[in-house]
C-alpha cells in the first residue's frame, strides 16, 4: 500500500502549485500589458534622506495629471523584480534616479539597485520595438556629467541633475514633460503648491501619530492617494 | 516595523486641508529668492531677496493669521501666529 503523504508534503506541493499559477498569471499579464500614456515608473532610493525628493517627485507627477507607478519594498527578491518588470511594462515613461551610485557617507556602500533596474528597463524597451519602442526615460543625477565617469552607456539620453534639491526635481520633471508636450504649467506654480502640501502633510501626519519625516510611516500607495485627494481640491480653490 | 496603512479618514483630512482657506501665508525659498504665497493663490504675491524681508511682506498681508516659513526641502522651519 502506498504510504499516505505527510501534512507538510501536501502543504509543500500545494505551495509549489500556487507559485506556478502566480508565475503563469504574471507572465500572461506582462505579455498583454501595453505602456499607458499616463503611467510613470519610478526607480529611486527608498531612504529618509531621499524622502523629500521622492515626495516632490510624486507630487509633481500627480500635479501634471500623471500616474506614478512605484514598487512597495516589502516583497522578496524574485517576486519584487517581477512586479517591477510589470510596472515598467505598463508605463510609457520611466524616471530613473541614479544619484546614489556613490555612497553619500563614509563607510556606506554604493547603491546598485537603481542602475540595475534602469538596465532592466532599457532591456525591456530594446526587447520589443513594436510594444515598447515608444517608452521614454528621464535619468536623474546629483551632479551634471558625473554619469559620464560611472555609466557612460546612458549618454545621449535625457539626463537632468537635481543636486539633492526638491525644487530642482520639480523643475526637471516639469521641463521634461513640457518637452513631451504634456504640460505648460509653470514649475513655480508646482513648487509653491508642493510647499503648501508639505505643510499640510507634516501637520496631518503628526496629529494622527505618524512621523512625517519617516519614508516608511505610510505606504507609497497611501502617500500617492493622499496627494490625489489634496491636489484637485487645491486646484479648484486656488486662482 | 510594519508600515501603517492609512485610514480613509486620513485621505479626508487631506481633502479638507486643501479645500480650506486658513489664512496661512507661506514663505518659500526658491532659485529666484523668497516667495510669499497666500493660501488660495496659485502664484506668489511677492518675491524678496532675503528671508527677513519676505517675512515682513507676509506679515503685511491683512488676511494672514499664521506665517509658515519653509526650508529648502519644502518642510516647515517655523510656523508662527502673526503678531
Amino acid at each position: 500500500m502506498t504510504p499516505r503523504p505527510s501534512h507538510s508534503a501536501i502543504s509543500e506541493t500545494y505551495q509549489r502549485g500556487e507559485e506556478a499559477v502566480i508565475r503563469l498569471v504574471e507572465s500572461l499579464y506582462n505579455s498583454l500589458a501595453l505602456p499607458e500614456a499616463k503611467n510613470v515608473f519610478i526607480n529611486c532610493p527608498f531612504d529618509n534622506e531621499y524622502f523629500p525628493l521622492l515626495k516632490s517627485l510624486l507630487f509633481t507627477l500627480i500635479y501634471l495629471d500623471l500616474c506614478p507607478k512605484i514598487s512597495e519594498t516589502s516583497d522578496s527578491g524574485e517576486i519584487r523584480l517581477k512586479k517591477i518588470q510589470g510596472l515598467m511594462a505598463i508605463s510609457k515613461y520611466s524616471i530613473h534616479d541614479l544619484s546614489r551610485m556613490e555612497p553619500t557617507k563614509r563607510k556606506e556602500y554604493p547603491r546598485f539597485n537603481m542602475p540595475f533596474e534602469c538596465g532592466i528597463d532599457f532591456g525591456l524597451k530594446m526587447s520589443d520595438e513594436v510594444q515598447y519602442g515608444e517608452k521614454k526615460f528621464l535619468i536623474l543625477e546629483k551632479e551634471p556629467h558625473r554619469y559620464q565617469k560611472v555609466i557612460s552607456d546612458i549618454s545621449g539620453n535625457d539626463i537632468y541633475h537635481h543636486n539633492n534639491e526638491p525644487e530642482k526635481i520639480v523643475k526637471a520633471l516639469r521641463d521634461w514633460f513640457r518637452r513631451m508636450e504634456h504640460t505648460k504649467t509653470d514649475y513655480k506654480e508646482i513648487w509653491l503648491a508642493y510647499n503648501e502640501f508639505s505643510a499640510d502633510y507634516e501637520r496631518i501626519l503628526a496629529e494622527k501619530g505618524y512621523n512625517p519625516h519617516d519614508i516608511h510611516a505610510l505606504t507609497f500607495s497611501d502617500i500617492i492617494s493622499n496627494m490625489e485627494e489634496w491636489i484637485p481640491e487645491y486646484k479648484s480653490k486656488s486662482r | 516595523m510594519a508600515k501603517k496603512t492609512a485610514s480613509p479618514s486620513l485621505a479626508a483630512e487631506f481633502r479638507k486641508a486643501a479645500a480650506s482657506n486658513s489664512g496661512r501665508v507661506h514663505v518659500v525659498p526658491s532659485k529666484s529668492g523668497w516667495s510669499v504665497k497666500r493660501e488660495g493663490n496659485l502664484k506668489a504675491s511677492a518675491v524678496r531677496k532675503t528671508k527677513a524681508s519676505a517675512i515682513t511682506a507676509a506679515k503685511s498681508i491683512q488676511s494672514a493669521d499664521r506665517i509658515i516659513v519653509h526650508k529648502k526641502d519644502g518642510t516647515i522651519q517655523k510656523n508662527t501666529a502673526k503678531r
